[in-house]
């Protein structure tokens, strides 16, 4: 049997994952793709949650609520951040996020 | 009736400036006579409340009342604040009549007057203040217009450096002030001063905070007053022109420093070694600076020294818990002191513009009436017996007597310092002979318009002290300073003057050069390179601090092959935002790390 | 009239908007600027007219709040709104030169619609007390911001200020909602008001770890360090008006968000120690970097993009100085702050837009001999960086003061003695500003800047509102 534990574990080393190559990795897609799963980590332990915080039986349905406007706000960030993205590479050529870097100090 | 002339002397300089600034910017002339005659109004009006003697307090505005903290500007009208009120005005208008002559061809006059008018209500806001957070704001409104009227001829790169100058060093004793405000709110939430008198007559203050409250509310009479160690700010501040000198760098803003400290008397009282250090400072600074004062040969600069130590002196009797004696010698000082600022003013107006004294001489027959109206208010401020200055500083060496430590000597040392350069700026400016035909050679005596005010200052210069003006303006208590009597101080203060007068008579009288050449008094202790070092000093340290850190983060994370890392070379923040996408996740990653570590340790 | 016709009215204004533009000649996107200005200040006028709820128990009010406080911050998006929607008529130019569409003329329209639709999240987000109200009101407003900050697709800078806020932005929307479920998992609720209640019962490892993915996630949002790398270049690369709109509606709306997200765990003692110590911690650490990465900055921007990291550090340390200010709470005192930081930033910006227009430039030496060159336009410059100093008598000093007096009641010393060192150092790089209106000589040959009426208009309410508000504070405490 599965236990809560076991869920969270999942969760924190699918949003650790998430979160080191968002860190670390140099393509912006991957990275994007990183950030999903970042996002996925956080609907997976709100489900584990809202399945084991049972009352009459039943799970709360409040977290689950909210899984659904993760994915769909996800949706919606990923369309405009490849929108973005295509931008950019179109007028740079490139998806290395070291090379754009052409504001600091 | 009181409360509205005092509504009228606070907002009436305020609507002179508006309307120079918003609409008579172009007519130099009625902007000048607008300015003027609202100097003259209020001068009468503060008569007029000094007159009347109906002391109460009034609300002119209540900004907020929430939780206690009730923020407005309240007008406080008693004998301390109207007998200051007319020492500003006073001194006000006759600077602003004699600024009609000084500044008649100069391009800026409307500016200039604004800056004036504009002063001139920020310093009344400071006197009239009941709590000390209107008392903070005008603070700030005063160091505002000196800032624009040191530089009132920016062209001048020497005005605008020593505008900001001031401005900067001012802004390190305000924070303090500022921190101070904050505390005694923090401990009693009271800010206004009855109140926070009632607070510390009930002891709700452990002695140790209220010491350091007021050593912190002390910080802003040492940038305002120019104490050791923010003095430097003052002497650079005589790049403003004359009249401004007189006004706000001699007689009233200064001065403020010492009014807040009598003000918040009960606090210094209260507050034991708070007030040794306070009357230390004071001191120490009265020495300094008539030791630099000996060896300038800039007239504005020795008179720029003079101030200093005399403000010295009346911090110092505050300290002493002597505020009374400090608020008399302020009362005294302001007229001579003005008195000496307007001399100077018109010797520089007839010698076109030159300030070193060493070019001057012989202005004794050029300038019949400058040379008596500088001589009465030297002998005021050397203390020449029976000058109002006598009397003030006969009141202070009292104090320091009666507190029979080492400052007794100290305060005595400078007098003897004072009479010494006083009578070397006066024999060397007035006597002997014209040195540079230019500028002293044609020198000849100002219109009547600038020496009616210096009359009228030499006249109080000498009367001010007595009894039968002091007791109207301070009070009646004020009286006690002017009636002699025999004390060890007193001889002693006879004694120096006759010494101070002798040694500058035997040194200077017909000398055209100077002949002792002490370089640490002329470069002014080296104050300003020590500063300009530590300065640097910091900078350099906390370079070297980043580079260190620096070095840390390369070695140690670098190492871990990231690039994010690798790219932060170089100094400290600004490599930190490198531009960079990749070093920015990281960098968020970390602080992501340290936070959540920090929440579960 | 209830409070959330006031969101159905702005969102259906935004997509009549959008909806309009297509069909607009593009000679004439103006009139879409002009269209939506007037529908907001509609909408602010009707905003005058909502009364708060009356006892009626509907399960509306579990996730939806109407209280003054949020009608005072719907009123701050709104009014912010329309000030952006001006400053953006005012940059229109520049817009039509980096929006070229691959064949035709500008892109221009959509640049006005977007504003009301993030406006609309906003406001949704000042009544949001549900977790997934706030998280869905807070991804409005972020996801218009990422086209907003990319808009101009024909400028590098602007294309790569959107790249670097959409990444690290949905990072914190990746931290936000981990933290988000965490605190489901703590307390079981969703609700603000159960989560309260909830939250004393709540086992502390997982309640601790819920705030501080919560407070990393807010601090994105409302620029504080270590989260602020994305401001500086975000703020310079994005076209202005959306720099204005992001420093000052992004950050009044997370600050809204922060106390309501907090407060449940201020409340709690045995978490509030922690918790206070990590605000007051970053806090100082904002105000530190802040001010000192300021000093050297000679792009106008990017200064005001330090700037609006150290005024967030003086607001997170009233946010931690609660409950010792009587009725000066720290509520009320962030509520005044962000009104006097909307007054003078927008001032602030709103000059740049005009010099901007004229020189091309945004760096400080633009703003050589302004003084001669437009003395009203220097004018509006000296009060904007005066009140950002905090010079008594504008509203920024007060601002700092309400922070000071009840950092004072806290007994936060060290991080009083912080922030005034940071205020000092504030008044060195904001009398830069000042110097090279009223100092520094213009170049050679260096023509009048003209300001056309809108703008005019714009900098006198800004100019009177920075001046009122530091006077008569009562103004805004009153209303809350």
């Amino acid at each position: 049997m599965t236990t809560l534990n076991d869920y969270l574990i999942a969760s924190g080393l699918l949003f650790s994952i998430g979160l080191f190559g968002v860190m670390f990795r140099r393509n912006i897609i991957v990275i994007f793709m990183c950030l999903e799963m970042m996002l996925n980590a956080a609907n997976l332990s709100l489900v584990a949650f809202s399945r084991f915080n049972t009352s009459a039986g039943l799970p709360d349905y409040n977290g689950q609520m909210l899984v659904f406007f993760i994915i769909t706000v996800a949706a919606a960030e990923v369309a405009v951040g490849l929108a973005i993205i295509i931008a950019m590479f179109r007028s740079r050529r490139t998806v290395d996020v070291d090379e754009i870097s052409s504001m600091k100090g | 009736m009181t409360s509205t002339y005092a509504s009228i002397i606070l907002l009436f300089p305020l609507f002179s400036a508006a309307a120079i600034l918003l609409g008579l910017k172009k007519k130099a002339n009625i902007s000048a006579l607008v300015a003027t005659g609202s100097a003259l109004l209020t001068l009468v009006l503060s008569v007029l409340v000094l007159n009347a003697k109906e002391w109460s307090s009034v609300t002119l505005l209540q900004w907020s009342k929430v939780g206690g903290l009730e923020l407005g500007i309240d007008l406080k009208i008693d004998q301390l604040s109207s007998g200051m009120m007319l020492v500003v005005t006073g001194v006000g208008a006759l600077v602003h009549l004699f600024s009609l002559i000084y500044m008649k061809k100069d391009a800026g006059k409307a500016r200039f007057f604004a800056g004036l008018s504009l002063f001139m209500f920020s310093m009344t806001g400071i006197v009239y203040s009941a709590n000390l957070a209107m008392m903070f704001i005008f603070w700030e409104l005063v160091g505002v217009s000196s800032y624009i009227l040191i530089g009132h001829w920016f062209e001048k790169n020497s005005a605008a450096d020593a505008a900001k100058k001031a401005f900067l060093t001012n802004r390190i004793g305000d924070f303090g002030f500022m921190i101070g405000i904050l505390l005694l709110w923090a401990a009693t939430r009271e800010i206004s001063f009855d109140g926070l008198s009632n607070a510390v007559a009930a002891g709700n203050m452990a002695p140790g905070l209220l010491a350091a409250a007021t050593l912190c509310i002390f910080c802003g009479t040492v940038g305002k007053s120019a104490q050791f160690p923010l003095h430097v700010w003052l002497p650079d501040a005589m790049e403003g022109p004359t009249p401004v000198s007189a006004l706000i760098h001699a007689a009233t803003m200064v001065a403020a420093g010492v009014y807040m400290l009598v003000r918040v008397s009960f606090l210094i009282e209260a507050s034991g070694w708070a007030a040794d250090v306070i009357a230390w400072i004071g001191g120490i600074s009265a020495l300094l600076a008539a030791l630099m004062a000996t060896q300038q040969n800039d007239i504005k600069r020795v008179l720029a020294y003079s101030t200093l130590s005399q403000l010295g002196y009346m911090v110092m009797a505050c300290g002493l818990l002597a505020s009374e004696a400090g608020m008399f010698h302020l009362f005294t000082h302001a007229w001579f002191k003005a008195g000496l600022f307007l001399g100077s003013g018109a010797i520089i107006y007839a010698c076109h513009h030159e300030q070193d004294i060493w070019k001057m001489g012989g202005l004794k027959d050029k300038m019949p009436v400058t040379f008596a109206t500088f001589g009465l208010c030297t002998a005021a401020l050397i203390a020449v017996p029976f000058t109002s200055g006598w009397w003030s500083k006969e009141a202070i060496l009292e104090a320091a007597y009666k507190n029979d430590g080492l400052l007794f000597p100290i305060a005595a040392g400078t007098a003897l310092l004072t009479a010494f350069y006083m009578t070397r700026l006066f024999v060397v400016v007035f006597f002997g002979k014209g040195r540079d035909s230019h500028v002293a050679g044609h020198a000849h005596e100002v219109p009547m318009l600038m020496r009616a005010p210096l009359i009228i200052l030499a006249v109080l210069a000498v009367l001010a002290g007595f009894a039968l003006i002091a007791g109207p303006v301070l009070g009646d208590e004020y009286a006690k300073y002017s009636q002699f009597h025999f004390s060890v101080p007193a001889i002693v203060s006879i004694l120096t003057l006759a010494l101070g007068v002798g040694l500058g008579l035997k040194l200077y009288a017909g000398r055209d050069r100077e002949p002792v050449n002490i370089k640490l008094f002329a470069n002014k202790f080296y104050f300003d390179e020590l500063y300009a070092k530590i300065v640097k000093l910091c900078q350099d340290s906390v370079a070297a601090v980043a580079r260190v850190l620096d070095g840390l983060l390369i070695d140690g994370v670098g190492v871990g092959g990231t690039r994010g890392f690798a790219n932060m070379t170089g100094n400290a923040l600004r490599r930190i935002q490198s531009g960079n996408l990749q070093g920015y996740a990281c960098l968020f990653g970390a602080g992501v790390l340290v936070i959540v570590l920090l929440a579960l340790l | 009239m209830p409070a959330y016709y006031l969101e159905i009215a702005v969102v259906v204004l935004g997509l009549v908007l959008l909806l309009v533009e297509a069909f607009t000649p593009p000679q004439h996107k103006r009139r879409i600027g002009w269209a939506a200005l007037a529908g907001i200040a509609a909408t602010f006028l009707l905003l005058l007219t909502v009364k708060s709820h009356c006892g009626c128990d509907s399960p509306m009010w579990q996730f939806y709040d109407d209280s003054s406080l949020s009608l005072f911050f719907k009123g701050l998006a709104l009014l912010c709104t329309a000030f952006v929607l001006m400053l953006g008529l005012e940059y229109l130019p520049v817009l039509e030169k980096y929006s070229a569409r691959a064949g035709g003329g500008p892109a221009t329209g959509e640049f006005f619609a977007l504003p009301v639709l993030i406006c609309a999240g906003l406001m949704w987000m000042a009544s949001a007390i549900d977790i997934t109200t706030i998280f869905l009101s807070l991804e409005l407003t972020t996801i218009g911001f990422y086209i907003m900050v990319a808009y101009m697709r024909r400028n590098v800078g602007s294309l790569e200020a959107g790249v670097k806020y959409l990444i690290l932005g949905a990072l914190s929307t990746g931290i936000l909602v981990y933290g988000l479920s965490w605190l489901f998992g703590a307390t079981g609720q969703t609700g603000l008001d159960a989560i309260r209640t909830a939250l004393p019962s709540a086992a502390r490892g997982p309640a601790l770890f819920a705030f501080a993915l919560i407070l990393i996630a807010l601090c994105f949002k409302i620029a504080a360090v270590p989260f602020h790398f994305w401001v500086p270049d975000v703020y310079q690369g994005a076209p202005t008006p959306v720099t204005a709109f992001l420093s000052v509606g992004s950050k009044a709306a997370g600050f809204l968000v922060a106390i309501r997200l907090m407060e449940p765990f201020l409340a709690v003692e045995s978490l509030r120690t922690t918790c206070i110590a990590i605000l007051v911690a970053v806090a100082c650490a904002t105000l530190i970097l802040g001010n000192l990465a300021a000093i050297p900055q000679g792009n106008f921007k990017r200064l005001l993009a330090y700037s609006s990291i150290s005024h967030a550090g003086f607001l997170l340390l009233a946010l931690a100085s609660d409950r010792h200010t009587g009725e000066l709470t720290s509520t009320r005192i962030i509520a005044f702050y962000l009104s006097a930081y909307l007054c003078m930033t927008l001032l602030a910006f709103a000059v740049l837009i005009i010099i901007n227009k004229s020189t091309g430039s945004d760096e400080l030496k633009a703003f050589d001999g302004l003084h001669r060159r437009n003395p009203f336009l220097g004018f509006a410059t000296l009060i904007a960086a005066a009140s950002l100093a905090g010079v008594p008598l504008t509203a920024g000093f007060l601002g700092k003061f309400f922070v000071f007096i009840a950092a004072a009641g806290a007994q936060q010393w060290l991080a009083i003695g912080i922030a005034v060192a940071g205020a000092a150092a504030g008044f060195y790089y904001y009398f830069k500003v000042i110097r090279h209106v009223y100092w520094n000589t213009a170049p050679e040959g260096a023509a009048a800047i003209p300001v056309s009426p809108v703008a005019k208009s714009l900098l006198i309410i800004l100019i009177a509102a920075t001046l009122v508000l530091g006077v008569y504070p009562q103004l805004i405490l009153g209303l809350l």
